[in-house]
């Protein structure tokens, strides 16, 4: 008996694999099992490569997965487009169409025996049972509940609901399908037990939800009332959901002309007193840059979520990358401090939106939440989340002595100012985008330029103070260590258990604050470290270079970075851990020495 | 249309300490006391109003008005006007700017905005030229019109802004002058007044770098009242006729004025959270959206 | 130049008066402005130039306002400053940047004619006889007014002839 499980399957987009996917998902969560499922297509609107990874475990899932247990190719040409997506090993059992005509021994996998090889008539099979060829995807789900015992009753519940509502007739059709896939699978059996264990948790409530939907909900929840986008993948269902939701809870949302009028309208409602928010990716974001800058100049509180995908220019639409780490920072000309925060997982981008808004709203400032096409669209079963231990933070508004001579850029203790809204009496104002003084009116002068920028740079002061923003797991006074943020810190926290259930002694930072780059919590983190790896997938090894513009780094902090849609595997991580540890023991004569 | 004498407002109540860093001579001085009156007639409380520009000249307008302003960037000012107006409907919001920034950087707004019909004023004071980097071709100079950046003379065909508003079916679309304040005034409070999106044109002269013939002297040449030609401004088509005149005559008043004013998009805004917010769980509970069972 | 809502055959003594006193305070908060836009543009000669109009304007603003609040004392005001565009007000178009105090004169003694129009031309249509004497005695006074700034001109050394602008420095770009 297994307790976890990695199926990963690629067909055509006509081969509904994703369907399937959902549906196992699904099932599997409504048994009580944990589970994470991630799609990845190629760039055709219909009938294009596609594929899907899901886990589902008896433990919380960290990530999707390494290496795949079950690899499911409904055509080769399809799945091998996916390579280092859809990873096949000698633990690997594989099943295909065997219309494919491809011998058992002859599979098109370059330098691997999997475990075992099996090819099923899958559209045969589909065609003789529901009438129709297009049935293949529950054939492969009836095949899926016979081998490893996931999904059995709860998918074809899933489907007849889904189905429901068409006709009985199709219903019908689909239980045969089904069925004759659990056939198959019992008639032909595996050889080692890959069945998963009864989840621990049946009947247990939970959550099933992708990143972006998760965002959205998250920002309703914080008191978000606008939102202006335009849409993009692949952020564009964080728009869709507030298009479902947004107006029961008197707010409102535009899909503007274009980005940059997004993003405008979304500062325009944030100048008038509401909290307001965007979503885009990459070229979304290049055109956004001047209306962040505005917003900093301004000092208006606004949340701009960046679902990243593989960039230069269009890139890969559809596919994930951390490469706009430098644009979130640093995009929009003069000398600002932009606060980056990064979730790691559909369940922590729930708090994570949550952070942004308090920290947008309480320092006066844009903030970025740098998602990922991964976490954006990967489906993740949840425990519930109780909302009410979470703080909402609102903008400090004047108060009646404040108005009795209102400057709304008034230097304070902390740089914070009151601030008004239209509406408000006594507060009128002009925010603008050229420099001003305290009461907002335009300046030219140095001298004024000089202490604004002070009062907007330092005001962030505090924030690079919170260690709240940070995971530390691991010895933390381990020589080895991990960083890692986005979705690749999910590879990494599965590297850190494997590599210290080998014995290695190493830990693990995920900061969730990307920018401004808390230096202190770096400089502690990196007192005990002699070796270690950024792992990102950046081919520029974009954070590397952050913190090496901001800190002094351990000399044996390397890069482990690459392009977007080349994932990482905790097992090559801990390969990578392994090989730094022998350096360190070479060079130290196989003692370890703490470093001069 | 008589003033009333008992107003809470008077224009100077809409006047900030604020000097405007203008040209003397300039047209926009005369657009901005015209915008005052207008306010005044209307009578608002200034912390009512936000009053929106992006880059220009003539963008410096919010910050010389006790409004809310909001000095933005170059051809944004209506993208985020409408953000304020569906964010917060109560509100009277006016844009405003020159030439360049809605016809040019900014041209690809006005048409969604119109669509959307979103109340909001925009006033746009059209001198045909970019004055506040020094003189460059703008999207309304006249072919053939020499400036630093067509010194040989201009081989572009000019925006026609009234066309360009009526064809995408503004609701109130009109033209004003500092030729004559009283008309302008009277022009921006009824376009402030229509209930949607309205547009006014405002031929404001170039003291520094507008041709000879488009300053006051020229202007009040060319220009002809509308009403006084008997325009009917009910009549979209006759509108569009009299607008294709634009750069050869100075037409003063309303082009047009839809007599059935189309629902705005904020009042649409507000039917629908009334309706939708009626069974809505509270927002602490909006994560039961997902759970499965 | 022009009024609004108006009704002139109506136009009772008092009013007439208020009206007089708006059209005056019109014209000293004008070249109030003209001076500040001179300031703001180093032209300090027209700044002072407009200064001593905008008190001019003021004292006889305040000359009328004394007399009607010695024959109507605080009864309402039926007239607006919204009711009047430019009257006795320089046009905004008159000012330039570095303009010398010919100009600013020329651009006063213009906007005295044009206040000197605007009683004649609304004359005919008034029916009360003291608000007819008034308008005539205020028609008779822009002519004083134009005969003060003339004298003022008539003290200046004559202009170049030369343009300002081929010595000033160019615009800024902005």
């Amino acid at each position: 008996m297994r307790k976890d499980l990695v199926f990963g399957m690629a067909g055509s987009g006509g081969d509904g694999i994703v369907s399937a996917g959902d549906s196992l998902l699904q099932a599997a969560s409504a048994e009580g099992y944990h589970g994470v499922m991630t799609k990845s297509f190629g760039s055709q609107i219909r009938g294009g490569e596609s594929s899907c990874r899901v886990r589902i475990s008896t433990e919380p899932v960290l990530n999707p997965g390494g290496n795949l247990d079950v690899a499911v190719a409904l055509n080769w040409e399809d799945f091998l487009k996916f390579g280092a997506e859809l990873p096949v090993a000698g633990s690997t059992v594989v099943i295909y169409e065997a219309a494919t005509g491809v011998p058992e021994n002859q599979i098109p996998l370059v330098g691997v025996t999997p475990l075992q090889v099996i090819a099923v008539p899958i559209a045969e099979m589909a065609k003789s049972t529901a009438g129709t060829e297009r049935a293949k995807n529950t054939v492969v789900l009836g095949l899926i509940a016979g081998w490893f015992g996931i999904g059995g009753e709860a998918v074809m519940k899933g489907i007849s609901k889904k189905l429901a509502k068409k006709s009985q007739e199709l219903v019908d059709a689909n239980q045969k399908a089904f069925d004759a896939g659990v056939v198959f699978a019992k008639t032909h059996p595996l050889k080692a037990d890959m069945t998963v264990e009864p989840s621990k948790t049946k009947g247990a409530v939970k959550l099933l939800t992708d990143g972006n939907d998760m965002c959205a909900a998250a920002a309703i929840f914080a008191g978000c009332q606008f939102f202006g986008g335009y849409p993009i993948t692949p952020s564009t269902e964080i728009m869709q959901f507030f298009t479902s939701h947004v107006w029961k809870y008197g707010g409102a949302v535009l899909q503007a002309e274009d980005e940059i009028a997004g993003i405008g309208a979304a500062v325009g409602a944030s100048f008038a007193g509401r909290k307001a928010m965007t979503a885009t990716s990459g070229p979304g974001l290049s055109l956004k840059s001047e209306m962040m800058g505005l917003a900093s100049i301004a000092e208006l509180p606004l949340v701009i979520v960046d679902v990243q995908r593989g960039g230069p220019s269009t890139g890969l639409p559809t596919k994930t990358e951390q490469s706009d780490f430098f644009a979130a920072a640093f995009s929009a000309h003069g000398d600002v401090i932009r606060p980056v925060l990064a979730p790691t997982s559909v369940a922590d981008i729930f708090r994570i939106t949550v952070e942004a808004f308090n920290i947008a709203e309480y320092y006066q400032t844009p903030v970025i939440v740098l998602s990922d096409q991964e976490i954006a669209s990967r489906k993740e079963t949840l425990d519930p989340i109780d909302t009410s231990q979470f703080k909402i933070v609102n903008r400090l508004l004047p108060t009646g002595s404040d108005l009795q001579d209102y400057k709304r850029f008034k230097q304070t203790e902390n740089h914070i100012s009151p601030i008004s809204h239209p509406g408000m009496l006594g507060g009128t104002y002009l925010a603008s985008g050229i420099e001003h003084v305290e009461s907002g009116a335009p300046t030219n002068s140095g001298s004024v330029h000089a202490r604004m920028n002070d009062k907007r740079i330092r005001k962030f002061d505090p924030l690079k103070e919170r260690k709240d923003l940070f995971e530390i797991t691991g010895n933390p006074d381990a020589p080895l260590a991990l960083i890692a943020w986005g979705s690749v810190a999910g590879v990494c926290r599965e590297a850190l258990q494997m590599a210290r259930e080998q014995g290695l002694d190493v830990k693990l930072m995920v900061p969730y604050l990307l920018y401004p780059v808390a230096e202190q919590t770096y400089r502690d983190f990196f007192a005990s470290v002699q070796k270690g790896l950024v792992v990102e997938q950046s081919h520029l090894a974009q954070t590397f270079k952050v913190l090496r513009m901001h800190l002094d780094l351990p000399k044996g902090l390397q890069s482990l970075a690459r392009s977007g849609a080349n994932p990482f595997l905790p097992g090559e991580i801990v390969a990578a851990l392994h090989h730094l540890l022998s350096e360190l023991q070479r060079s130290h004569e196989g003692k370890l020495q703490p470093q001069e | 249309m008589s003033a009333n004498a008992t107003c809470e407002f008077q224009a100077k109540d809409y006047k900030s300490d604020l000097k405007p860093i203008w040209c003397p001579g300039c047209g926009d001085y005369s657009v901005v006391q015209g915008i005052y009156r207008a306010l005044a007639a209307i009578g608002r409380p200034p912390h009512e109003v936000a009053f929106i520009s992006g880059i220009g000249c003539s963008s410096r307008i919010p910050g010389y008005t006790t409004a809310y302003g909001f000095n933005t960037v170059h051809g944004r000012a209506l993208p985020i006007a409408q953000g304020i107006k569906l964010a917060n409907p109560d509100l009277m919001v006016l844009a405003a700017g020159g030439d360049g920034d809605g016809f040019s950087i900014g041209g690809g707004h006005i048409a969604h905005l119109i669509r959307r019909n979103i109340d909001i004023t925009y006033l746009v004071m059209d001198n045909q030229i970019y004055g506040l980097t020094k003189g460059q071709l703008s999207p309304t100079s006249q072919k053939g019109r020499t400036t630093c950046t067509s010194p040989y003379g201009s081989l572009e065909n000019p925006v026609n802004p009234l066309l360009y508003v009526l064809a995408y079916g503004a609701g109130f679309v009109a033209q004003a002058s500092p030729t004559d304040l009283a008309g302008m005034a009277a022009i921006i409070e009824e376009a402030i007044r229509f209930p949607g999106f309205a547009f006014v044109n405002i031929q404001s002269p170039c003291v520094t770098y507008g041709e000879e013939a488009q300053q006051i002297k020229g202007l009040k040449a060319i220009s002809e009242n509308l009403s006084s030609l008997g325009h009917n401004p009910a009549d979209r088509l006759a509108a569009m006729d009299l607008a294709q005149h634009y750069g050869e005559k100075l037409h003063l008043g309303v082009f047009y004025r839809n007599p059935e004013p189309a629902p705005t998009y904020d009042a649409l805004i507000r039917e629908r959270q009334a309706a939708l917010s009626k069974d809505a769980p509270p927002k602490e509970r909006i994560l039961d959206l997902f759970i499965k069972k | 130049m022009t009024t609004r809502g108006i009704d002139f055959k109506a136009l009772s003594l008092k009013d007439a008066l208020d009206l007089a006193v708006l059209i005056e305070q019109e014209a000293k908060e004008r070249y109030e402005e003209f001076a500040a836009q001179m300031d703001q543009h180093r032209t300090p000669d027209a700044a002072r130039f407009f200064r001593y109009m905008a008190l001019n304007e003021a004292k006889h603003g305040e000359a009328l306002a004394a007399r009607r609040a010695e024959l109507f004392g605080a009864a309402p005001s039926a007239v607006t400053r919204a009711m009047i565009f430019d009257i006795e007000a320089p046009d905004y178009d008159a000012a330039r940047a570095f303009m010398s105090p010919r100009q600013a004169m020329t651009a006063a003694l213009a906007s005295e004619v044009k206040a000197h129009t605007f009683f004649v031309e609304a004359l005919p249509a008034l029916k009360d006889a003291d608000v007819k004497a008034l308008f005539e005695e205020l028609r008779d006074e822009e002519v004083e007014h134009q005969d003060l700034v003339k004298a003022e001109l008539a003290k200046l050394p004559p202009d170049s002839g030369l343009s300002d602008e081929d010595f000033v420095d160019g615009p800024t770009a902005q």
